[in-house]
């Protein structure tokens, strides 16, 4: 089988390697929990909101590459915080949800052009379902970062409520700054897994398509699945300008 | 057999890959049948930070022959692209041009900046 490591016999010139021990582990819920990741050494890890790194995972008989969101922010500096699922049969999230505190991961990065790195000029909607909160999050503190900054809105759905991540961080940033709105979805445990992207279809629909002539807006879009490309044809064939509409689907 | 041949701008030793389209995937990356898949399968390598997701360009691909034979881009890929480094009318992200023709003679390049490119940057 493949190896799609740094051993490959034509392989150039190769990124820079880093080095990192997990400094703590929260847990969100069953299936989800973030890794906070110190550098080994003094190592200047410099990244955009919205970037993600990409774990080197060491497998019975191969590596495989898997990328993770960045959920902190620059300004955060270390450790950085990733968080991930509990994929089932998914090869690398087994394998971290095998390390403990105090194992050591190597990645590579930052990577990445999903991202904001600094307050926007339009008014901005940030939409995600679960974990796909992970790169929006640095996001969204970047671009309230000003006080005067246009509009901003996210709208993140989940099934459970402890899918809802980091939902009283945003609460109090709402509370705080009336220029910032959050506005969760819970869908409910018994609801199917694609419910989470129809239900932003639809509001999304409802709110920024059917709701107004208003297309003086951004998106940025995360999810998984269809959800992500069914959101990017709905907005831009509504006239919103292509790269107002920016995403990234896993 | 189809046939990748890999050249490499940097001037490392081209590789030349036989494969049948039919027996896809390969590997555990890219879209099956993609040259990510091929190339990982036999041991030669393409960056994919981003797991083969079409999340990123470190797969950036510039196909030098047989694009007829490859799947046609879509959407995701394009915009993607569009960010790239060193675009070109020919580039492609290798974890989503999949080979389509068992009797497909495909030449890509590995641009020297896929290869040394530290990081992507904004």
């Amino acid at each position: 089988m493949s190896e799609p490591s740094n051993s490959g016999k034509s392989a150039p010139a190769q990124r820079a390697t880093c080095i990192a021990t997990i400094e703590r582990i929260f847990n969100h819920n069953a299936e989800t929990r973030s890794l906070f990741l110190r550098l080994t050494g003094a190592i200047d890890f410099n990244f955009v909101p919205g970037q993600f790194i990409s774990l080197e995972l060491p497998l019975a008989n191969e590596s495989i590459v898997r990328p993770y969101s960045i959920a902190s922010s620059p300004e955060d500096g270390q450790p950085l915080e990733i968080c991930l699922n509990l994929v089932p049969g998914g090869v690398g999230s087994h394998y971290l949800f095998g390390l403990h505190v105090g194992d050591s991961v190597s990645f590579t990065g930052p990577f990445g052009r999903f991202t904001l790195d600094r307050s926007p000029e339009l008014e901005t909607i940030f939409i995600a379902d679960t974990t796909a909160i992970a790169p929006i999050r640095p996001m969204i503190r970047r671009a309230l970062a000003d006080r005067e900054h246009p509009p901003v809105r996210l709208h993140h759905a989940a099934q459970i409520a402890d899918g809802l991540l980091y939902r009283s961080e945003f609460e109090v940033a709402a509370a705080n700054d009336p220029r910032f709105s959050f506005e969760p979805a819970l869908l409910g445990s018994n609801a199917e897994s694609s419910a989470a992207g129809a239900f932003l279809l639809d509001q999304v629909n409802r709110r920024y398509v059917a709701g107004d002539d208003d297309r003086k807006r951004q998106f940025y879009v995360c999810g998984v699945g269809k959800m992500v490309f069914e959101l990017r044809d709905l907005l831009r064939s509504a006239g919103y300008e292509r790269r107002a509409v920016q995403y990234e689907r896993w | 057999m189809a046939r990748l041949r890999i050249i490499y701008e940097s001037g490392e030793p081209e590789r030349v890959i036989e494969f049948n389209p039919a027996d896809a995937p390969f590997s555990h990356d890219g879209q099956p049948g993609s040259i990510l898949d091929v190339m990982l399968a036999n041991h030669v390598h393409l960056e994919h930070a981003c797991g083969g997701n079409c999340a990123c360009t470190t797969c950036h691909v510039v196909v030098k022959s047989g694009m007829d034979k490859l799947s046609e881009s879509e959407e995701a890929e394009d915009d993607l692209l569009d960010k790239a480094p060193g675009l070109t009318p020919t580039s492609r992200l290798g974890c989503q041009a999949v080979v389509e023709s068992d009797d497909a003679e495909i030449v890509i390049v590995i641009p020297r900046f896929t290869i040394n490119q530290v990081s992507e940057q904004h």
